[in-house]
């Protein structure tokens, strides 16, 4: 039996129209108005490169703590890194767009304000393109190596690649958490250069956890309806991936609301800025639906022990917590740009139409090449049997 | 003998046990319990046992420390005692919060360690064990005194005991 995916030709086509729609609208919206556009391309490349590495991150997880319930879905979260190489690209577009993006880019700002002249030498355009892409390609080349070692053991079902494995990901897991962590701070947090947030990059990564979970119970759901998971995960596995998004809703909310609290508490002008943008005009509800939508009603469906044992279920709560969490990336970067509320129109749209093509043309050409369980994993006969 | 505790087979290991639990069944027999040393898995199914109704305690209780939680911090804080903190007003929920969550966690801990007393019986000091050796090595079936001990003895010779007796309530025979 073959072990690999391949996408039909007409669904391939409609991911290359969606990739082709982003190209046009985002060239029509260059010509129009070109802070949406960037701002967009921003919102977006941070968001889809976040569940890339998040998969990598996941299943770097399973590696160095040497889990066997993982071991049928752990390709899933494998093939999440094929988009990475993408992502350098649209971290090059960001590039681009930094003029728009960052306040800190232009001297007239930086000039006379003595916070900005200090960080001038940390935000800098050049050891900005430093760090950010070197980081991306620490990422790369480490999700190849760790990937790699994966695929080959398809093959050789050598125990010696799963031991590899477990030298490189404790080295990718202090790698990441320091890039992860500057990257965050970089792309989203200087935007407004005068507002600080230690906590920020845990909030971005407890984000992309939410993202990154909800995307594989997605994708395990769509292979297994395809039948190439059939025999390779039961409700149980389902049940486990669920118990570990609603830990992270509740992760989640509980570094959001970390932030939040010591914020309000300690009162000081120069960190309060953040949560009055936030909490005016139409923000407030955006900021509300976090705290409801993306917090207390995904909680309270994800409470019932059958919910995570459902295909529909968590098909449905998996999907909404995707979107939720676009909008919570959309609330971190949005109201440094337009102050009275959410700007979503055709270019926004159409863009991240663009990216969601992207990310699942990579994906997918990710499966049509590899099998999509890792066949040869000695821990997978353990996992077959997976039980509560 | 009229303090009859059922009939006891022993078996020699967990998947013995399963297979057991399932020929008792087929037979008609749903009066029966099982001992094991161990948690063996696919028990649950094969033995037909519910979902507790633990889960809904731990969900009231925790609701309970909730609003305890909150009520206690708004009474204090607002009502009986209004101190100004930094200008914030009496009534400041997101300084709750935290407090509120730990009323949360203490009641929800507390009301399912409670539940879980009352529904398995505990304290218990009055009943002695079948046999010890259910907490070592021994795996057994307990068929209960509601079906009569000739049927229950020839039910379980048919699922491959190793051991058959009757138990009864001070001791066993």
């Amino acid at each position: 039996m073959e072990h690999n995916y391949q996408l039909s030709k007409e669904r391939n086509n409609i991911l290359r129209g969606l990739i082709g729609l982003g190209l046009l609208v985002g060239a029509l919206g260059l010509i129009i108005d070109p802070a949406r556009v960037w701002v967009s391309v921003l919102h977006n490349h941070f968001y889809w490169m976040s569940i890339g590495i998040g998969g990598l991150f996941f299943a770097a997880l399973q590696w160095v703590t040497g889990a066997m319930w993982s071991t049928s879905i752990r390709r899933i979260l494998e093939a999440f890194t094929a988009y990475l190489p993408w992502a350098i690209g649209t971290l090059v577009l960001v590039f681009f767009g930094m003029p728009d993006l960052y306040i800190w880019m232009h001297p007239e700002h930086v000039i006379g304000d003595p916070l900005l002249e200090g960080k001038s030498g940390y935000l800098s355009l050049t050891f900005f393109i430093i760090r950010n892409l070197g980081a991306l390609v620490a990422w790369i080349f480490l999700a190849r190596k760790m990937v790699g070692y994966s695929l080959e053991q398809d093959v050789t079902r050598d125990y010696a690649l799963t031991l590899k494995n477990r030298f490189w990901t404790p080295v990718f897991l202090i790698v990441f958490a320091l890039t992860f962590t500057a990257s965050s701070f970089d792309q989203i947090m200087s935007l407004d250069p005068h507002w600080v947030s230690t906590i920020f990059g845990v909030y971005c990564f407890s984000g992309m956890m939410v993202a990154t979970l909800a995307m594989l119970s997605c994708m395990t759901i769509f292979l297994h309806h395809t039948g190439k998971l059939r025999g390779f995960v039961n409700a149980n596995h389902l049940h486990d991936i669920g118990k570990f998004l609603f830990g992270f809703i509740v992760f989640w909310a509980y570094i959001g609301f970390s932030q939040f609290l010591l914020i309000w508490y300690t009162n000081l002008p120069e960190e309060t800025t953040y949560y009055i943008h936030r909490f005016h005009g139409a923000w407030f509800y955006v900021s509300l639906f976090l705290l409801i939508g993306k917090f207390i009603l995904p909680f309270l469906y994800l409470l019932p022990r059958h919910r995570k044992r459902n295909v529909k279920s968590m098909l449905i709560i998996s999907i909404y917590m995707l979107i939720a969490q676009w909008i919570d990336v959309l609330w971190m970067i949005q109201p440094e740009f337009y102050t009275e509320g959410p700007s979503l129109g055709w270019i926004e749209l159409g863009i991240t139409a663009g990216f969601f093509g992207l990310f699942f043309h990579a994906l997918f050409s990710f499966f049509s090449k590899h099998n999509v369980v890792a066949i040869g994993d000695p821990r997978l006969e353990e996992c077959l049997n997976h039980h509560q | 003998m009229d303090k009859r505790a059922g009939c006891i087979g022993y078996y020699t290991d967990g998947d013995a046990l399963l297979v057991a639990i399932k020929a008792i069944r087929a037979q008609g027999i749903e009066a029966f319990d099982a001992y094991s040393p161990f948690p063996i898995h696919g028990f649950e199914a094969a033995a037909n046992i519910r979902r507790s109704w633990i889960p809904f305690v731990t969900f009231a209780g925790g609701l309970t420390g909730l609003c305890c939680g909150f009520i206690l911090q708004y009474w204090t804080s607002a009502v009986d005692w209004p101190v100004n903190v930094a200008g914030k007003p009496f009534n400041s929920w997101p300084a709750f919060v935290p407090v509120m969550f730990e009323c949360t966690i203490l009641f929800a801990a507390l009301s399912s360690v409670a539940a879980m007393f009352i529904v398995n019986r505990l304290p218990n000091h009055r009943n002695k064990a079948f046999d010890p050796a259910l907490t070592r090595d021994a795996f057994a079936l307990v068929i209960e005194p509601a079906i009569e001990d000739a049927r229950a003895q020839a039910a379980l010779a048919t699922t491959g005991a190793t051991g058959i007796r009757s138990v009864f309530v001070e001791g066993w025979s």
